[in-house]
């Protein structure tokens, strides 16, 4: 009786899924099926040459091209400097606006906001915030805040200010996202622990060391898989802040795809850029998900 | 994991609901892609959304032509200029082509090397053909066919504000024979500069990138000795990369570094007085004589050693190798080439009429007109074609990026060196494009 149960729910549940997995399987794992397949070919978009199999030829020449190893690197760092900074950020906000305050609901709604934007509005915005000279809005502020020391730059087109200038910009926009998140998870953490840790004797550092990180390990870990996802797709902004200029200081992998599929037709090196990058971010998030994993047993 | 399955207590129903959406989001699809808007059409036509008058013009040209063929009925779709190529690629991959399609003049190499144009050669009346001018005839020819007619062609050079030039003491050339030398032009740049607030004088519309970059700066490599490509042997190193188009980009990279370029971020330098000279196409005439009126004149750009080159070639209609009714597709390009249509036209955009007849109609480009400069140099051999292969694509590309690079301070050599091989790779993975 239980098994005959057991199966039913089992029947059940492969039914209920079966509208999920049909369009994962549709537009998941056959696109990056073809995409392996085509990497072994030299396909070209429209072009009337016969389609070949050119082996791990695609492979070899991604790898031997400067600015595919460039874009790598600038999605490494960007992970590396906005994962870190934006989890802070949005902690601290979620602190701040989690206490009592006025126009709490305000402020939550202002911080959010920009979650809300496109991307692409995002990113002509800051263009125009960060204007070259002494009239671009970034440059009079810090110009302002230096007393007059800071000399006007042309950020986006500065090899070592535009990746930064990027960074900021994407955070700016997606803090927001992990605020709201950090905030749920505030909202779950039973008051009556604080209030023992205060009859402990706890002081601020104590309680937020003690009760409230812990509390919020779920959340953050859970911002902490998904934000380098997000990181490493780093594509509108750089597509229309800088097209990965200066000298490919802020080209990222997307936007070589892009670059290679659709501006230069190669349709077979794109996939190959593609199933390379799969496997770096797969083996990137599997390692997340055990460390994550040894820190609850751990905890 | 427990703690999860709380709130998921109504999930089997939430399946459902959410199976039920999905089929429902699915016909709703799948009933919208069959459905087509008003009467069929017997000609679909894709265009590029341009300035705002140009697209009220084409508009109104398509309601002419329905009006007087009722049974021939054209449906105009306008597709976003940034990114038409790239649609207009998707749909040629999945064969949904129009019967008629604008293309921009480069392409048409590779659109027909791909075979998705038609040879028009036998379709146009042969009268039609012969009063093209000679830029837009060569722009759609490849191959010794005609696969492209464009209704106008594009005027490159400089717009300048005549006061500022001359209280700075520099001459203005009427004619390309009598261009500003690269030291001239410096010598001027460098005497506007001091008489500007923030020395930042010329734009050279930065702001714009894309084809841009390749439409308005390949020329000067052109002047200089150099070019985008070998166009005898279709290669690209040793002469991108050559040592006459490393200075050419050298001389662009030097106006940057001393200051003397307008950002432009708002692509109002010219407009608002902020630049004495501006680096723009026909485009830009309605709004920059609006803005100056008299002070406006038309100069050639500076010549580097070779004789100043301005650049040719805009958007062109060509027929579908798909299209269901050739005849009736080349009939309504016949209709855009009439002289009233091509004036209706160029009327609104300050293009160059593309046909002889509408040319000798237009008193802006005759002798003495605001423009007659892009008359003279269309017509007397001054531009330069952008090269006409299927390798285009990728070469202005690499062209791009390369510019990109060399504006934010790259070297020349190394940034040209780069775009060079991307070139020759391409043209080599394709077996030549033979």
């Amino acid at each position: 009786m239980p098994a005959t149960a057991e199966r039913a729910e089992a029947r059940a549940a492969w039914l209920l899924s079966a509208p999920a997995l049909l369009g994962l399987a549709l537009f998941l794992a056959l696109p990056f099926a073809l995409a392996v397949a085509l990497s072994f070919t030299n396909l070209r978009l429209g072009s009337p040459l016969p389609l070949e199999l050119v082996g791990l030829e695609q492979y070899a020449r991604v790898l031997a091209d400067a600015r595919f190893r460039q874009a790598l690197g600038n999605n490494l760092v960007f992970a590396a400097v906005v994962v870190p900074v934006q989890t802070a950020c949005a902690l601290g906000l979620a602190l701040l606006l989690h206490g009592r305050l006025r126009a709490r609901a305000l402020y939550r709604a202002a911080f959010f906001l920009p979650v809300v934007f496109p991307l692409a509005l995002v990113a002509v915005l800051w263009v125009l915030l960060y204007a070259p000279g002494p009239g671009g809005l970034v440059n009079r502020a810090l110009a302002l805040l230096t007393l007059g020391h800071w000399t006007p730059r042309d950020f986006l087109h500065d090899p070592a200010w535009a990746l930064p200038a990027i960074m900021v910009t994407s955070i700016w926009q997606g803090v927001g996202f992990q605020m709201v998140i950090l905030l749920a998870g505030l909202q779950g953490i039973p008051r009556h622990l604080y209030e023992a840790a205060a009859l402990d004797g706890a002081g601020r550092w104590a309680r937020f060391r003690h009760v409230t990180l812990p509390g919020l390990r779920n959340p953050l870990v859970f911002t902490a898989l998904v934000t380098p996802i997000l990181a490493f797709r780093l594509f509108d902004q750089v597509r229309i802040m800088t097209r990965g200029g200066p000298a490919g200081a802020t080209t990222t992998v997307v936007h070589e795809i892009f670059e290679a599929a659709y501006v230069r037709a190669q349709a077979a090196r794109a996939s190959a850029m593609t199933v390379i990058f799969f496997l770096i971010v797969l083996a990137i998030t599997l390692l997340q998900r055990r460390l994550a994993a040894h820190r609850r047993w751990a905890g | 994991m427990r703690s999860a399955a709380a709130p998921g207590r109504c999930r089997p129903r939430c399946g459902v609901f959410a199976g039920a959406l999905a089929a429902l989001v699915l016909v709703a699809v799948l009933a919208g892609c069959g459905r087509e808007a008003g009467p069929a059409a017997a000609l679909t036509v894709w265009a590029h959304a341009g300035q705002a008058a140009e697209r009220r013009v084409l508009e109104a040209q398509v309601a002419r032509w329905n009006a007087a063929h009722p049974e021939a009925r054209v449906a105009l779709t306008l597709l976003p200029e940034g990114a038409y190529g790239s649609q207009v690629q998707a749909a040629a991959l999945a064969g949904d082509l129009p019967d008629v399609l604008e293309l921009d003049g480069p392409y048409v190499a590779s659109y027909a090397w791909q075979g998705h144009l038609r040879p028009l050669d036998g379709l146009l009346p042969p009268d039609v053909i012969g009063d093209l001018i000679p830029s837009v005839r060569a722009q759609g020819t490849w191959r010794g066919r005609l696969y492209a007619v464009g209704a106008f062609d594009s005027g490159l050079a400089l717009w300048a504000r005549r006061s500022l030039v001359e209280a700075a003491g520099a001459r203005i050339p009427a004619h390309p024979r009598e261009a500003w030398s690269a030291r001239e032009f410096e010598a001027l740049l460098a005497a506007l500069a001091a008489r500007d607030p923030d020395g930042a004088v010329l734009d050279l519309k930065l702001n714009w990138q894309g084809e841009w970059y390749t439409y308005g700066f390949s020329p000067l490599l052109v002047s200089a000795g150099g070019d985008l490509i070998d166009r005898s042997r279709w290669r690209a190193a040793g002469t991108l990369d050559g040592p006459a188009s490393v200075a050419a980009m050298r001389t662009v990279q030097g106006w940057i570094r001393r200051g003397y370029v307008d950002p432009n971020l708002d692509d109002a330098a010219f407009v608002q007085g902020r630049v004495a000279l501006s680096w723009s196409g026909h485009w830009d005439w309605p709004r920059y004589r609006a803005a100056w009126g008299e002070d406006l004149v038309l100069v050639p750009l500076p010549d580097l050693g070779r004789g100043s080159r301005s650049g040719q070639g805009s958007w062109a209609w060509g027929v579908t190798t798909r299209a269901r009714d050739p005849r009736l597709a080349a009939r309504f390009l016949a209709f855009l080439l009439r002289p009233e249509e091509v004036l209706a036209m160029t009327a609104a955009n300050g293009a160059v009429p593309g046909t002889r007849t509408a040319l000798a109609r237009s008193p802006a480009h005759a002798p003495g007109g605001p423009l007659h400069l892009y008359a003279v140099q269309l017509t007397q051999g001054w531009t330069v074609p952008r090269p006409r292969t299927p390798a285009y694509p990728v070469i202005t590309s690499a062209f791009q990026q390369a510019f990109a690079d060399i504006r934010d301070g790259v070297d020349p050599r190394a940034a040209l060196a780069r775009a060079a091989r991307l070139i020759d790779e391409d043209i080599a993975a394709n077996a030549g494009y033979r």
